[in-house]
Protein backbone atom coordinates (compact mmCIF):
# COMPACT_ATOMS: atom_id res chain seq x y z
CA UNK A 1 0.00 0.00 0.00
CA UNK A 2 1.43 3.33 -0.97
CA UNK A 3 1.56 6.17 1.46
CA UNK A 4 0.23 8.70 -1.01
CA UNK A 5 -2.77 6.47 -1.67
CA UNK A 6 -3.45 6.44 2.06
CA UNK A 7 -3.44 10.24 2.09
CA UNK A 8 -5.88 10.30 -0.79
CA UNK A 9 -8.25 7.94 1.03
CA UNK A 10 -8.05 9.94 4.23
CA UNK A 11 -8.37 13.25 2.41
CA UNK A 12 -11.48 15.24 3.28
CA UNK A 13 -12.89 18.66 2.58
CA UNK A 14 -14.49 20.66 5.37
CA UNK A 15 -17.93 21.69 4.17
CA UNK A 16 -20.14 24.40 5.57
CA UNK A 17 -23.58 23.66 4.24
CA UNK A 18 -26.29 26.30 4.23
CA UNK A 19 -29.98 25.72 3.69
CA UNK A 20 -31.17 27.68 0.68
CA UNK A 21 -33.00 30.80 1.83
CA UNK A 22 -36.16 29.96 -0.09
CA UNK A 23 -36.55 26.81 1.99
CA UNK A 24 -36.08 28.39 5.40
CA UNK A 25 -39.38 28.49 7.27
CA UNK A 26 -38.14 29.15 10.79
CA UNK A 27 -36.61 32.05 12.63
CA UNK A 28 -33.81 32.27 13.36
CA UNK A 29 -32.36 30.69 10.24
CA UNK A 30 -30.85 27.29 11.10
CA UNK A 31 -27.07 27.42 11.48
CA UNK A 32 -25.05 25.83 8.68
CA UNK A 33 -24.11 22.17 8.97
CA UNK A 34 -20.39 21.46 9.27
CA UNK A 35 -19.28 18.20 7.75
CA UNK A 36 -16.01 16.62 6.67
CA UNK A 37 -16.62 15.23 3.21
CA UNK A 38 -14.25 12.48 2.01
CA UNK A 39 -12.48 13.37 -1.24
CA UNK A 40 -13.26 9.99 -2.77
CA UNK A 41 -16.90 10.22 -1.67
CA UNK A 42 -19.97 11.69 -3.36
CA UNK A 43 -22.26 14.45 -2.14
CA UNK A 44 -25.52 12.43 -1.95
CA UNK A 45 -23.83 10.10 0.54
CA UNK A 46 -23.77 12.99 3.02
CA UNK A 47 -27.53 13.49 2.94
CA UNK A 48 -28.29 11.15 5.89
CA UNK A 49 -26.06 13.39 8.02
CA UNK A 50 -27.39 16.66 6.66
CA UNK A 51 -31.12 16.00 6.63
CA UNK A 52 -31.65 15.76 10.41
CA UNK A 53 -29.78 19.03 10.85
CA UNK A 54 -32.33 20.96 8.78
CA UNK A 55 -35.43 18.84 9.23
CA UNK A 56 -37.11 21.30 11.62
CA UNK A 57 -36.63 24.27 9.33
CA UNK A 58 -38.02 22.69 6.17
CA UNK A 59 -41.44 23.54 4.80
CA UNK A 60 -44.04 20.79 5.23
CA UNK A 61 -44.78 18.36 2.43
CA UNK A 62 -42.84 15.60 0.82
CA UNK A 63 -39.33 16.69 -0.10
CA UNK A 64 -37.84 16.42 -3.56
CA UNK A 65 -34.45 14.92 -4.36
CA UNK A 66 -31.78 16.67 -2.32
CA UNK A 67 -29.18 18.61 -4.32
CA UNK A 68 -26.33 21.03 -3.75
CA UNK A 69 -25.03 24.18 -5.37
CA UNK A 70 -21.85 26.24 -5.12
CA UNK A 71 -22.35 29.93 -5.89
CA UNK A 72 -25.49 29.01 -7.80
CA UNK A 73 -23.92 26.21 -9.86
CA UNK A 74 -25.76 22.89 -9.28
CA UNK A 75 -23.20 20.25 -8.39
CA UNK A 76 -23.04 17.05 -10.41
CA UNK A 77 -23.43 14.27 -7.90
CA UNK A 78 -21.58 11.57 -9.80
CA UNK A 79 -18.32 13.55 -9.73
CA UNK A 80 -16.25 12.69 -6.63
CA UNK A 81 -16.45 15.46 -4.03
CA UNK A 82 -12.70 16.07 -4.14
CA UNK A 83 -12.80 16.59 -7.89
CA UNK A 84 -15.68 19.09 -7.59
CA UNK A 85 -13.66 21.04 -5.04
CA UNK A 86 -10.46 20.99 -7.13
CA UNK A 87 -12.35 22.06 -10.21
CA UNK A 88 -14.68 24.73 -8.87
CA UNK A 89 -12.51 26.27 -6.17
CA UNK A 90 -9.42 27.47 -8.03
CA UNK A 91 -8.34 29.16 -4.82
CA UNK A 92 -9.27 26.52 -2.24
CA UNK A 93 -11.92 27.84 0.13
CA UNK A 94 -12.02 26.24 3.57
CA UNK A 95 -14.57 25.55 4.75
CA UNK A 96 -16.18 25.15 1.38
CA UNK A 97 -19.54 26.94 1.46
CA UNK A 98 -22.23 24.93 -0.27
CA UNK A 99 -25.97 25.35 -0.36
CA UNK A 100 -28.34 22.43 0.08
CA UNK A 101 -31.78 22.28 -1.51
CA UNK A 102 -34.60 19.94 -0.59
CA UNK A 103 -36.82 20.99 -3.51
CA UNK A 104 -36.73 22.23 -7.07
CA UNK A 105 -34.36 19.59 -8.43
CA UNK A 106 -32.79 21.08 -11.60
CA UNK A 107 -33.36 18.03 -13.79
CA UNK A 108 -32.32 19.99 -16.89
CA UNK A 109 -28.79 20.12 -15.47
CA UNK A 110 -28.49 17.17 -13.12
CA UNK A 111 -29.07 13.49 -13.76
CA UNK A 112 -31.81 12.07 -11.51
CA UNK A 113 -30.49 10.71 -8.25
CA UNK A 114 -32.11 8.33 -5.82
CA UNK A 115 -29.59 8.56 -3.05
CA UNK A 116 -27.02 5.91 -2.31
CA UNK A 117 -28.40 3.40 -4.84
CA UNK A 118 -27.82 5.80 -7.72
CA UNK A 119 -24.33 6.63 -6.53
CA UNK A 120 -23.46 2.97 -6.18
CA UNK A 121 -24.83 2.24 -9.67
CA UNK A 122 -22.78 5.07 -11.11
CA UNK A 123 -19.66 3.91 -9.25
CA UNK A 124 -19.93 0.29 -10.39
CA UNK A 125 -20.56 1.36 -13.97
CA UNK A 126 -17.54 3.66 -13.94
CA UNK A 127 -15.51 0.77 -12.57
CA UNK A 128 -16.73 -1.45 -15.42
CA UNK A 129 -15.94 1.27 -17.93
CA UNK A 130 -12.43 1.63 -16.52
CA UNK A 131 -11.95 -2.14 -16.60
CA UNK A 132 -13.04 -2.15 -20.22
CA UNK A 133 -10.38 0.42 -21.04
CA UNK A 134 -7.67 -1.46 -19.17
CA UNK A 135 -8.47 -5.03 -20.22
CA UNK A 136 -10.65 -4.67 -23.30
CA UNK A 137 -13.59 -6.17 -21.41
CA UNK A 138 -15.09 -5.92 -17.95
CA UNK A 139 -15.72 -9.57 -17.22
CA UNK A 140 -13.83 -9.45 -13.95
CA UNK A 141 -16.14 -6.77 -12.59
CA UNK A 142 -19.28 -8.37 -14.03
CA UNK A 143 -18.36 -11.75 -12.59
CA UNK A 144 -17.72 -10.34 -9.15
CA UNK A 145 -19.71 -12.12 -6.47
CA UNK A 146 -22.53 -10.15 -4.88
CA UNK A 147 -20.85 -10.14 -1.43
CA UNK A 148 -17.61 -8.88 -2.97
CA UNK A 149 -19.43 -6.13 -4.81
CA UNK A 150 -21.16 -5.08 -1.59
CA UNK A 151 -17.89 -5.15 0.30
CA UNK A 152 -16.10 -3.14 -2.38
CA UNK A 153 -18.79 -0.48 -2.25
CA UNK A 154 -18.75 -0.46 1.55
CA UNK A 155 -14.98 0.03 1.56
CA UNK A 156 -15.43 3.17 -0.53
CA UNK A 157 -18.36 4.32 1.58
CA UNK A 158 -16.37 3.90 4.79
CA UNK A 159 -12.98 4.92 3.41
CA UNK A 160 -11.53 1.54 4.32
CA UNK A 161 -8.45 1.28 2.13
CA UNK A 162 -7.35 -2.14 3.40
CA UNK A 163 -10.69 -3.75 2.58
CA UNK A 164 -10.68 -1.98 -0.77
CA UNK A 165 -7.21 -3.27 -1.70
CA UNK A 166 -8.21 -6.80 -0.65
CA UNK A 167 -11.30 -6.90 -2.88
CA UNK A 168 -10.10 -4.82 -5.80
CA UNK A 169 -6.94 -6.87 -6.23
CA UNK A 170 -9.21 -9.72 -7.33
CA UNK A 171 -10.29 -7.59 -10.27
CA UNK A 172 -6.80 -7.67 -11.77
CA UNK A 173 -6.97 -4.09 -12.92
CA UNK A 174 -3.36 -3.36 -12.13
CA UNK A 175 -2.19 -0.83 -14.64
CA UNK A 176 1.17 0.56 -15.50
CA UNK A 177 1.49 2.00 -12.03
CA UNK A 178 2.24 -1.43 -10.63
CA UNK A 179 5.05 -1.96 -13.08
CA UNK A 180 6.66 1.19 -11.84
CA UNK A 181 6.35 0.25 -8.18
CA UNK A 182 7.29 -3.40 -8.48
CA UNK A 183 10.06 -3.11 -11.00
CA UNK A 184 11.59 -0.23 -9.12
CA UNK A 185 13.44 0.66 -12.30
CA UNK A 186 13.94 4.12 -13.67
CA UNK A 187 10.28 4.53 -14.32
CA UNK A 188 10.37 1.80 -16.91
CA UNK A 189 6.88 1.36 -18.08
CA UNK A 190 5.24 -1.19 -20.25
CA UNK A 191 2.56 -0.34 -22.70
CA UNK A 192 -0.82 0.24 -21.18
CA UNK A 193 -4.03 2.21 -21.20
CA UNK A 194 -4.99 4.38 -18.28
CA UNK A 195 -8.63 5.45 -17.86
CA UNK A 196 -8.75 9.21 -17.44
CA UNK A 197 -11.56 11.66 -16.91
CA UNK A 198 -10.40 15.13 -17.76
CA UNK A 199 -12.16 18.34 -16.75
CA UNK A 200 -10.85 21.20 -18.85
CA UNK A 201 -11.69 24.84 -18.41
CA UNK A 202 -10.16 27.45 -20.61
CA UNK A 203 -9.39 31.05 -19.82
CA UNK A 204 -8.54 33.69 -22.36
CA UNK A 205 -7.23 36.29 -19.93
CA UNK A 206 -4.14 35.51 -17.97
CA UNK A 207 -4.13 35.66 -14.18
CA UNK A 208 -1.24 35.56 -11.76
CA UNK A 209 -3.12 34.68 -8.66
CA UNK A 210 -5.61 31.86 -8.34
CA UNK A 211 -7.85 34.27 -6.44
CA UNK A 212 -8.26 36.17 -9.68
CA UNK A 213 -9.22 33.11 -11.69
CA UNK A 214 -12.64 33.51 -13.25
CA UNK A 215 -15.46 31.72 -11.45
CA UNK A 216 -16.93 28.70 -13.24
CA UNK A 217 -20.61 29.56 -13.30
CA UNK A 218 -21.84 27.04 -15.86
CA UNK A 219 -21.04 23.44 -16.74
CA UNK A 220 -20.88 24.56 -20.37
CA UNK A 221 -17.54 26.13 -19.57
CA UNK A 222 -16.05 22.76 -18.76
CA UNK A 223 -15.10 20.18 -21.34
CA UNK A 224 -15.60 16.74 -19.91
CA UNK A 225 -13.19 14.53 -21.80
CA UNK A 226 -12.89 10.79 -21.43
CA UNK A 227 -9.83 9.58 -23.24
CA UNK A 228 -7.43 6.94 -22.06
CA UNK A 229 -3.78 7.80 -21.85
CA UNK A 230 -1.76 5.34 -23.89
CA UNK A 231 1.58 4.65 -22.35
CA UNK A 232 4.25 3.35 -24.63
CA UNK A 233 7.35 2.15 -22.92
CA UNK A 234 10.36 3.95 -24.23
CA UNK A 235 13.94 3.17 -23.52
CA UNK A 236 15.64 5.60 -21.24
CA UNK A 237 12.81 8.02 -21.29
CA UNK A 238 9.97 7.97 -18.88
CA UNK A 239 6.52 9.21 -19.68
CA UNK A 240 5.71 12.32 -17.66
CA UNK A 241 2.48 13.83 -16.45
CA UNK A 242 3.02 16.56 -19.02
CA UNK A 243 3.33 13.97 -21.81
CA UNK A 244 0.11 12.37 -20.60
CA UNK A 245 -1.94 15.57 -20.44
CA UNK A 246 -0.72 16.75 -23.82
CA UNK A 247 -1.31 13.36 -25.42
CA UNK A 248 -5.02 13.45 -24.63
CA UNK A 249 -5.47 17.05 -25.75
CA UNK A 250 -4.29 16.80 -29.37
CA UNK A 251 -6.58 19.72 -30.32
CA UNK A 252 -4.35 21.97 -28.27
CA UNK A 253 -1.06 20.16 -28.38
CA UNK A 254 -0.68 18.55 -31.79
CA UNK A 255 1.98 15.93 -31.57
CA UNK A 256 3.34 13.75 -34.29
CA UNK A 257 2.62 10.38 -32.80
CA UNK A 258 -0.75 11.15 -31.28
CA UNK A 259 -1.94 13.06 -34.32
CA UNK A 260 -1.04 10.20 -36.54
CA UNK A 261 -3.10 7.87 -34.41
CA UNK A 262 -6.01 10.23 -34.33
CA UNK A 263 -5.94 10.82 -38.03
CA UNK A 264 -5.96 7.16 -38.92
CA UNK A 265 -8.82 6.50 -36.53
CA UNK A 266 -10.93 9.60 -36.88
CA UNK A 267 -10.81 10.19 -40.57
CA UNK A 268 -14.12 10.19 -42.35
CA UNK A 269 -14.81 7.06 -44.32
CA UNK A 270 -14.80 8.92 -47.60
CA UNK A 271 -11.35 10.32 -47.01
CA UNK A 272 -8.78 7.77 -47.98
CA UNK A 273 -5.62 7.81 -45.98
CA UNK A 274 -2.46 8.06 -48.00
CA UNK A 275 -0.17 5.47 -46.49
CA UNK A 276 2.88 6.32 -48.52
CA UNK A 277 2.64 10.05 -48.13
CA UNK A 278 1.71 10.39 -44.54
CA UNK A 279 4.28 12.86 -43.49
CA UNK A 280 4.47 16.28 -42.05
CA UNK A 281 2.52 17.68 -44.95
CA UNK A 282 -0.34 15.27 -44.62
CA UNK A 283 -0.56 15.79 -40.90
CA UNK A 284 -0.49 19.53 -40.98
CA UNK A 285 -3.30 19.58 -43.49
CA UNK A 286 -5.52 17.53 -41.29
CA UNK A 287 -5.15 19.23 -37.97
CA UNK A 288 -7.02 22.31 -39.05
CA UNK A 289 -8.98 22.54 -35.81
CA UNK A 290 -5.82 22.65 -33.77
CA UNK A 291 -4.56 25.65 -31.96
CA UNK A 292 -0.97 26.57 -32.44
CA UNK A 293 0.58 24.86 -29.49
CA UNK A 294 2.86 27.80 -28.71
CA UNK A 295 -0.11 29.87 -27.72
CA UNK A 296 -1.80 27.38 -25.45
CA UNK A 297 -0.48 27.25 -21.96
CA UNK A 298 -1.30 24.79 -19.20
CA UNK A 299 -2.10 27.13 -16.31
CA UNK A 300 -3.02 24.58 -13.74
CA UNK A 301 -3.21 20.82 -13.34
CA UNK A 302 -4.78 19.58 -10.17
CA UNK A 303 -5.21 15.96 -9.09
CA UNK A 304 -6.50 15.00 -5.64
CA UNK A 305 -5.94 18.55 -4.41
CA UNK A 306 -2.30 18.52 -5.46
CA UNK A 307 -0.66 20.51 -8.21
CA UNK A 308 2.01 18.01 -9.17
CA UNK A 309 5.16 18.96 -11.02
CA UNK A 310 4.59 18.27 -14.68
CA UNK A 311 7.78 16.28 -15.10
CA UNK A 312 6.99 13.53 -12.58
CA UNK A 313 6.44 10.03 -13.99
CA UNK A 314 2.85 9.57 -15.05
CA UNK A 315 2.96 6.02 -13.70
CA UNK A 316 3.49 7.42 -10.19
CA UNK A 317 0.44 9.61 -10.62
CA UNK A 318 -1.64 6.63 -11.75
CA UNK A 319 -0.43 4.41 -8.96
CA UNK A 320 -1.09 6.89 -6.19
CA UNK A 321 -3.75 9.37 -7.22
CA UNK A 322 -6.33 7.24 -9.00
CA UNK A 323 -9.84 7.15 -7.55
CA UNK A 324 -11.30 3.83 -6.34
CA UNK A 325 -13.27 3.29 -9.55
CA UNK A 326 -9.86 3.16 -11.31
CA UNK A 327 -10.30 6.47 -13.07
CA UNK A 328 -7.73 9.19 -12.77
CA UNK A 329 -9.59 12.51 -12.55
CA UNK A 330 -7.51 15.45 -13.77
CA UNK A 331 -8.60 19.09 -13.58
CA UNK A 332 -6.86 21.23 -16.14
CA UNK A 333 -6.98 24.97 -16.69
CA UNK A 334 -5.74 26.08 -20.09
CA UNK A 335 -4.92 29.57 -21.20
CA UNK A 336 -6.14 29.72 -24.76
CA UNK A 337 -5.99 32.84 -26.88
CA UNK A 338 -9.47 33.89 -27.91
CA UNK A 339 -10.45 32.24 -31.17
CA UNK A 340 -13.41 33.77 -32.87
CA UNK B 1 -13.64 23.89 -26.28
CA UNK B 2 -15.35 21.11 -28.18
CA UNK B 3 -18.40 22.25 -30.06
CA UNK B 4 -17.96 25.96 -30.46
CA UNK B 5 -14.36 25.91 -31.60
CA UNK B 6 -14.97 23.59 -34.53
CA UNK B 7 -16.60 24.40 -37.77
CA UNK B 8 -19.77 22.34 -38.31
CA UNK B 9 -18.23 20.45 -41.21
CA UNK B 10 -15.43 19.08 -39.07
CA UNK B 11 -17.75 17.58 -36.46
CA UNK B 12 -17.44 13.86 -36.80
CA UNK B 13 -20.66 11.90 -36.89
CA UNK B 14 -20.86 8.61 -35.08
CA UNK B 15 -22.97 5.68 -36.22
CA UNK B 16 -24.93 4.26 -33.32
CA UNK B 17 -26.48 0.78 -33.44
CA UNK B 18 -29.37 0.27 -31.05
CA UNK B 19 -30.00 -3.22 -29.79
CA UNK B 20 -32.92 -4.28 -27.66
CA UNK B 21 -32.20 -6.49 -24.68
CA UNK B 22 -34.61 -8.65 -22.73
CA UNK B 23 -38.23 -7.70 -23.30
CA UNK B 24 -37.49 -4.22 -24.65
CA UNK B 25 -39.29 -3.51 -27.93
CA UNK B 26 -37.21 -3.45 -31.11
CA UNK B 27 -37.08 -0.09 -32.84
CA UNK B 28 -37.86 0.35 -36.52
CA UNK B 29 -34.81 2.51 -36.92
CA UNK B 30 -32.01 0.72 -35.17
CA UNK B 31 -29.17 2.72 -36.72
CA UNK B 32 -28.62 6.41 -36.67
CA UNK B 33 -25.92 9.03 -37.00
CA UNK B 34 -25.26 11.50 -34.25
CA UNK B 35 -22.68 14.29 -33.95
CA UNK B 36 -19.72 13.14 -31.88
CA UNK B 37 -19.89 16.34 -29.88
CA UNK B 38 -23.29 15.32 -28.48
CA UNK B 39 -23.50 13.87 -25.02
CA UNK B 40 -24.60 10.31 -24.40
CA UNK B 41 -27.68 11.86 -22.74
CA UNK B 42 -28.95 12.57 -26.29
CA UNK B 43 -28.97 8.86 -27.05
CA UNK B 44 -30.81 8.10 -23.81
CA UNK B 45 -33.36 10.85 -24.51
CA UNK B 46 -33.92 9.55 -28.01
CA UNK B 47 -34.60 6.07 -26.68
CA UNK B 48 -36.92 7.37 -23.97
CA UNK B 49 -38.97 9.26 -26.52
CA UNK B 50 -39.09 6.37 -28.96
CA UNK B 51 -40.09 3.86 -26.34
CA UNK B 52 -42.26 6.20 -24.25
CA UNK B 53 -40.59 5.06 -21.08
CA UNK B 54 -39.16 7.06 -18.22
CA UNK B 55 -37.08 4.23 -16.82
CA UNK B 56 -34.65 2.73 -19.20
CA UNK B 57 -31.29 1.04 -18.80
CA UNK B 58 -28.83 1.94 -21.51
CA UNK B 59 -25.50 0.21 -21.99
CA UNK B 60 -22.50 0.19 -24.27
CA UNK B 61 -21.31 -3.18 -25.64
CA UNK B 62 -23.62 -5.09 -23.28
CA UNK B 63 -21.23 -4.15 -20.56
CA UNK B 64 -21.63 -0.87 -18.73
CA UNK B 65 -23.78 2.21 -18.54
CA UNK B 66 -21.75 5.35 -19.33
CA UNK B 67 -22.60 8.51 -17.53
CA UNK B 68 -24.89 10.77 -19.57
CA UNK B 69 -22.37 13.61 -19.81
CA UNK B 70 -19.82 11.57 -21.71
CA UNK B 71 -19.33 12.65 -25.30
CA UNK B 72 -20.44 10.22 -27.99
CA UNK B 73 -17.10 10.65 -29.77
CA UNK B 74 -15.17 9.60 -26.66
CA UNK B 75 -17.37 6.52 -26.29
CA UNK B 76 -16.90 5.70 -29.95
CA UNK B 77 -13.12 6.09 -29.78
CA UNK B 78 -12.86 4.06 -26.59
CA UNK B 79 -15.44 1.35 -27.13
CA UNK B 80 -16.59 1.44 -30.75
CA UNK B 81 -15.65 -1.17 -33.31
CA UNK B 82 -16.33 -1.81 -36.99
CA UNK B 83 -17.12 1.87 -37.39
CA UNK B 84 -20.02 1.94 -34.97
CA UNK B 85 -20.96 2.33 -31.34
CA UNK B 86 -23.21 -0.46 -30.05
CA UNK B 87 -25.81 0.70 -27.55
CA UNK B 88 -28.04 -1.82 -25.79
CA UNK B 89 -31.23 -0.83 -24.03
CA UNK B 90 -33.43 -2.68 -21.61
CA UNK B 91 -36.55 -1.91 -19.64
CA UNK B 92 -35.19 -3.61 -16.56
CA UNK B 93 -31.67 -3.81 -15.27
CA UNK B 94 -29.72 -6.13 -17.54
CA UNK B 95 -26.13 -5.87 -16.42
CA UNK B 96 -25.83 -4.67 -12.82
Amino acid sequence: MEEAQKYVWEGAIPLQIHLHESEVTTLPTPPPALILAPRIGYLPLLIPQIKPHFSNALPPGSPDTVWFDYNGLPLKWYIPTGVLFDLLCAEPERPWNLTVHFRGYPSNILVPCEGEDSVKWSFINSLKEAAYIINGNCKNVMNMSQPDQVELWRSVLNGNLEAYVRISSKLRLGTVGDEYADGGGQGQVKTGRVPVRLYVWSVSEDFDDLEDAPQIDSWDKISYINRPVEIHGEEGNYFTLQDAVKSILPEYFPNKSSTKEESSRDEDENEQTVPSEEGEKYLSENVDTCYPSDNVEIKLVRIQGIEPKMDIPFSWVVKNLTNPEHYLHICVCLKVPQVL
Amino acid sequence: MAAESQSPSSVKKVVVHLRATGDAPILKQAKFKIPGTDKFAKVIDFLRRQLHRETLFVYVNSAFSPNPDELVIDLYNNFGFDGKLVVNYACSMAWG
